[in-house]
């Protein structure tokens, strides 16, 4: 019976497999860089370098994920099917891969092309996803936070990508436009409206349902992701209208908004049903400590003028924001999405006469530590190599590429698993079907 | 455990996935017709639904005021 009631709401395994597999090569080469540039990529947020490593994390891992999870978690969490799963996911992930990939180049000025070619196959491959994504969600009631937390946070992708576009452009000599504004118009909307907005769409299902919690009070998780999102909005205008004290105003209500959710999520993990956390709680707990952390800086950079002198915070923040924060979330939902999708599949092409292994089976909880481990003294060294960037920049790009080795290795353990498995089931499956024909 | 819709009740609030849908699963397998199944959750299990209604179950339903989703299952009429 189990098998029998397939999920036919679960795309494919591959489709939102290429997405995450692929996704620690970015971060790989974002150590790789960092072990080459050294001190340089930290020295300033504007060098080549250093905005080269913030899109390698940002796109090529947080973006990535982010996409191939919306792949599996429409329809599961919002009902939402995507029309020929497999087909949207293979050609956004091969225009996204080519893509993130010449962004870097062009940062990097490794080749003269690299901005316009990235501008088309990154656009193409977010562009499409967002329309696949948007036509899903079409005609579906926003019943629960989430679901109204998806469509927020997809409109705040496109917003991303159209600044995006013009930033590039604008790298690319097509046309001019004030690169200050619009960058930090782009980062406003990465890194709050869109990031923080899905991954608090995506926390509202996942925090209770994996890590045992009571469920985020109905109050915060209806009026979040719009609250956040109008917020966002008006700073962005008040920007473009110069009116500075308004745009402080603003932004300071945003930080306070963003430390909340912190504060909120390590509440109620706090309050879990299970002894001992998880590798995921852990890596969820840092996160929001990472979180609160950035949210502390920018009061303080904000607070002590002299402060704001100093070149290396925004680096800082960005540290904390994407590699403690961004980053620890999803490696933290990837241990158990993988599992889990790998459990689901095997099930269902048992058809009720295979059993699927146990989950723990699939991944085991040693080899999450080790990651964990590394991943730990990835953001320690990170955090220290912003003060220190001439003796540790070169090993926090070594903790990097460690922690994405291992983060890989354990992908790929999963999939040995599953093909490992469902070569199993088929052959029993083939007996059971001889036994009943003889 | 009892409940005024039906003396058959899994209660998976405090569940990890996928031990909710197993049990639910294996409760089906064994429920007589004309009998029903209360399954509680705190969230909407909209994979479960589809599923259901694709091997022959009906269900209906409802949301607690304490944020409990609570689903009946019965065997479709054929």
């Amino acid at each position: 019976m189990q098998a029998v009631l397939s999920f036919e709401q679960a795309p494919p395994i591959a489709a939102p497999f290429r997405f995450f597999l692929t996704a620690p090569v970015f971060t790989g080469l974002a150590g790789l860089l960092l072990m080459v540039d050294g001190p340089e990529s930290l020295s300033s947020r504007w060098t080549g370098g250093a905005l080269a490593l913030t899109h390698l994390l940002a796109v090529g891992f947080v973006l990535q994920v982010m996409l191939g999870a919306l792949v599996q978690i429409l329809p599961v969490v919002a009902g939402a099917n995507l029309k020929r799963p497999l087909l949207v996911a293979s050609l956004v992930h091969t225009l996204f891969v080519l893509g993130a990939l010449l962004l870097v180049a062009g940062f990097l000025d490794i080749f003269p092309f690299a901005f316009p070619l990235a501008m088309t196959l990154l656009g193409t491959a977010v562009g499409f996803f967002l329309l696949a994504g948007l036509l899903s969600l079409r005609g579906v009631p926003s019943t629960s936070a989430s679901i109204s937390g998806f469509k927020l946070a997809l409109a705040s992708l496109a917003i991303v990508l159209l600044l995006g576009l013009l930033l590039a452009g604008s790298m690319a000599g097509y046309w001019a436009v004030p690169m200050l504004l619009v960058t930090q118009l782009h980062v406003n909307w990465g890194f709050a409206a869109w990031g923080l907005g899905l991954l608090s769409a995506v926390a509202y299902v996942v925090v209770p349902m994996f890590q045992l919690t009571p469920g985020y009070p109905v109050w915060f998780s209806r009026y979040f992701g719009s609250v956040l999102t109008v917020l966002v909005l008006l700073t962005s205008l008040l920007l473009l209208w110069a009116e500075p004290e308004w745009v402080a105003v603003f932004q300071v209500v945003v930080i306070w908004l963003s430390a909340a959710f912190c504060c909120l999520t390590l509440w109620l993990q706090a309050r879990s049903k299970r002894a001992i956390p998880d590798v995921t709680q852990r890596l969820w707990r840092l996160a929001m400590i990472c979180g609160l952390l950035a949210c502390s800086l920018w009061m303080l950079v904000h607070l002590v003028p002299s402060l704001d002198d100093w070149p290396a915070w925004p680096i800082l923040f960005g540290v904390l924001v994407l590699v403690g924060g961004f980053m620890s979330v999803i490696v933290g939902m990837l241990y158990k999405i993988i599992p889990f999708l790998v459990w689901l599949h095997l099930q269902n092409r048992g058809r009720g006469k295979v059993i699927a292994p146990n989950m723990k089976a699939v991944l085991g909880e040693t080899k999450m530590k080790r990651h964990l481990q590394a991943h730990l003294a990835t953001c320690a060294l990170l955090i220290a190599a912003v003060f220190w960037p001439e003796m540790l920049s070169r090993p926090a790009g070594l903790a990097l590429l460690v922690a994405s080795g291992l983060l890989l290795a354990n992908l790929c353990s999963a999939i040995g698993v599953y093909r490992r498995h469902a070569r199993l089931v088929d052959e029993r499956l083939a007996i059971l079907a001889e036994g009943v024909e003889a | 455990m009892t409940h005024p819709k039906t003396d058959r009740v899994i209660d998976a609030r405090g569940l990890e996935p996928p031990e909710p849908f197993v049990l639910t699963m294996d409760a089906l397998d064994h429920l007589p017709k004309g009998e029903k199944l209360l399954l509680q959750l705190y969230r909407e299990p909209l994979p479960l639904y589809k599923a259901l209604l694709n091997n022959g179950f009906a269900y209906e339903s409802e949301r607690t005021p304490d944020g409990t989703v609570e689903i009946l299952i019965w065997h479709a009429p054929a």
